[in-house]
């Protein structure tokens, strides 16, 4: 039989077992999540100045994205533009956003994860996106962004208690145009894009992020889905770089006609025998 | 006294609690001061509008912007406000880069649409739903940088205030330095010198009576300035949780062109047009052919 001593040291055992695991469930809330911190840089095996949604492959034809005949006639004629001179398909050529998915292509991503929002920092001016993993529900209404509505949900694959994947899909409707690339890689005119990624981190080298993006569009004749991965940044205190498109952009476009300015700030053209800028509401200079 | 078997199985229970606690999962460290930062800076937070005094965005709220905020600026900086305010009053831009959507920097960017505070130990980030983009304020304790890339956002460090002692800090102090320019207080190009030497002291905190009121204290040290000036900038909160947080795209309403030393408007059909009475139009020395 038990004496009431032990009774009580049994109770206590067990009452402090339970207050750490309560205490520790409030701390494993926090203690859920995986250690994503730090800077992230786009690896691009492919080797190339510019960068497409496969950093494998080279941008424009050799992403070798499934499009429809239309858009590869877009992407073609995109190309021609801009081999003589304009800007094509690219509306970050205006600093226009890039939006999804060419934002997830820039450089220096911060992963800031808190139970309900994963945030990713981005290095272009597109610079941020939340990925709701609060439990909502897609909202009745969604107002048209560059970005689109993400919504997620964390995922623990190796059953030890801590969330290894993050799943998101992101909704539209979107804004457009958007393109995958500078070439003018085109997503469909009508903005009804669809993506889903998992983000995880490599399982042979914890500094190596995954985010496999599944793209739905309707200028691909079937879905399309990349691995991009991003190395983490060993420097503990690294430089966060700051992009603003407008502080660099050299072109304007006026009408359908684009330009450069260049040093001076004088307008010179792109193009052999490209026509000047149409002036007719200034006052002709007095003769 | 206690039996053998008793002792036993209280060793044991001992035993299964040492256990469990060993046995916790991993994963990031919710550090145990996690519980020591604020949990009330969540949600939308957007400024505090004196709609009697001012519309768009000012250093000072309580005060119309340009002349009218008193800023304590010195004899040069005066003349380049009045130039600016005379340029503007003449169809150009002034000295206000956000016009032509280059990026305000600070101060200003503490003065657009909606704000939110995510803090984790390391880092309290400050996301803006304007143009420029999000602040971080280094709070893990490190020294400032031998050589910072300069920024129109600055580079900030701060540290937590536990300011009525009950355990959880409230106050968050930081001072940023390092800047590019050029940029200005507000829309009418109310200057800050263009040496970009600023350094600005802020307290960030929730108001004591009002949850739902946050401030920003903060003084500017600046050479455009005779001394350094303070403004206690406000937030309401909007809502704690968001449904859809807004985008802004300066270039999606942006009509200015700046070519050499004029600016223009942009029409809907891509047209230039001029702001000024006998404007001359853009330097087309570089063209062949004669305009259409």
């Amino acid at each position: 039989m038990w004496d009431r001593q032990s009774i009580h040291a049994i109770a206590f055992a067990l009452a402090a077992a339970l207050a750490m695991k309560v205490g520790g469930a409030a701390a494993a809330d926090g203690a859920k999540y995986p250690d994503w911190k730090g800077q992230w840089v786009p690896v691009n095996t492919a080797g190339a100045a510019v960068r497409g949604l496969d950093p494998t492959k080279p941008a424009g034809p050799g992403q070798q994205a499934p499009l429809t005949p239309e858009y590869q006639k877009i992407l073609q004629d995109s190309m021609a533009v801009q081999a003589n001179g304009g800007l094509g398909n690219d509306p970050t050529a205006q600093c226009y956003a890039a939006g999804m998915p060419r934002m997830m292509s820039y450089e220096a991503q911060e992963y800031v994860v808190t139970p309900e929002v994963t945030y990713i920092l981005l290095g272009g001016d597109d610079n941020l996106r939340r990925i709701q993993t609060d439990g909502r529900d897609w909202p009745a209404k969604i107002e048209p962004t560059y970005q689109g509505y993400p919504i997620g949900h964390w995922i623990d694959t190796h059953g030890d208690g801590v969330y290894d994947v993050l799943e998101a899909e992101t909704r539209g409707p979107f804004k457009g145009p958007r393109a995958y690339d500078p070439t003018g890689l085109p997503l469909h005119l009508d903005n009804q894009s669809a993506f889903k990624e998992r983000f995880f981190i490599d399982k042979a080298d914890g500094n190596l992020l995954h985010d496999v993006i599944t793209v739905l569009d309707h200028a691909l004749t079937q879905p399309w889905t990349v691995d991009k991965t991003f190395r983490r940044n060993a420097e503990p205190q690294p430089d966060w770089p700051e992009y603003y498109c407008h502080v660099t952009n050299h072109n304007i476009v006026l009408g359908k006609e684009n330009y450069l300015l260049n040093e001076d700030g004088v307008l010179t053209p792109t193009r052999k025998d490209q026509p000047p800028p149409d002036l007719r509401y200034f006052k002709p200079a007095p003769k | 006294m206690a039996n053998r078997r008793s002792s036993g199985v209280a060793a044991a229970a001992l035993a299964c609690a040492l256990a469990m606690t060993v046995m916790m999962p991993g994963g990031f460290a919710a550090a145990a001061d996690d519980g020591k930062y604020p949990t009330n800076w969540k949600g939308e937070w957007t400024r505090v509008v004196h709609r009697e005094v001012e519309v768009q965005g000012a250093f000072d709220q309580t005060k119309p912007w340009g002349l009218g905020q008193d800023a304590p600026l010195t004899p040069e900086y005066r003349k380049v406000l009045a130039d600016s305010m005379a340029d503007q009053a003449n169809g150009g831009l002034g000295n206000y880069p956000t016009s032509r959507c280059l990026p305000s920097g600070m101060p200003r960017i503490m003065t657009f649409g909606t704000q939110e505070y995510v803090i984790t130990p390391q880092t309290t980030y400050i996301l803006l739903s304007g143009s420029d983009h999000l602040r971080r304020i280094f709070t893990d304790g490190r020294d400032w940088p031998k050589n910072p890339q300069p920024t129109y956002g600055g580079y900030s460090i701060g540290r937590w205030i536990d300011q009525d002692g009950d355990g959880r800090y409230d106050t968050l102090e930081s001072e940023t330095r390092y800047f590019k320019g050029p940029r200005a207080f507000d829309a009418s190009g109310l200057p800050l010198a263009f040496d970009n030497q600023s350094v600005f002291k802020e307290r960030f905190f929730v108001d004591k009576t009002n949850p739902d009121v946050f401030h920003v204290l903060t003084t500017v040290i600046d050479s455009a300035l005779t001394r350094p000036w303070t403004s206690d900038r406000q937030y309401m909160r909007v809502a704690e949780k968001v449904v859809q947080w807004p985008e802004t795209w300066c270039q999606e309403g942006n009509h200015n062109i700046v070519i050499g030393k004029e600016n223009y408007l942009l029409r809907s059909d891509g047209l230039l047009m001029p702001t000024k009475r006998n404007q001359k139009p853009p330097d087309l020395r570089y063209f062949k052919q004669p305009q259409p």
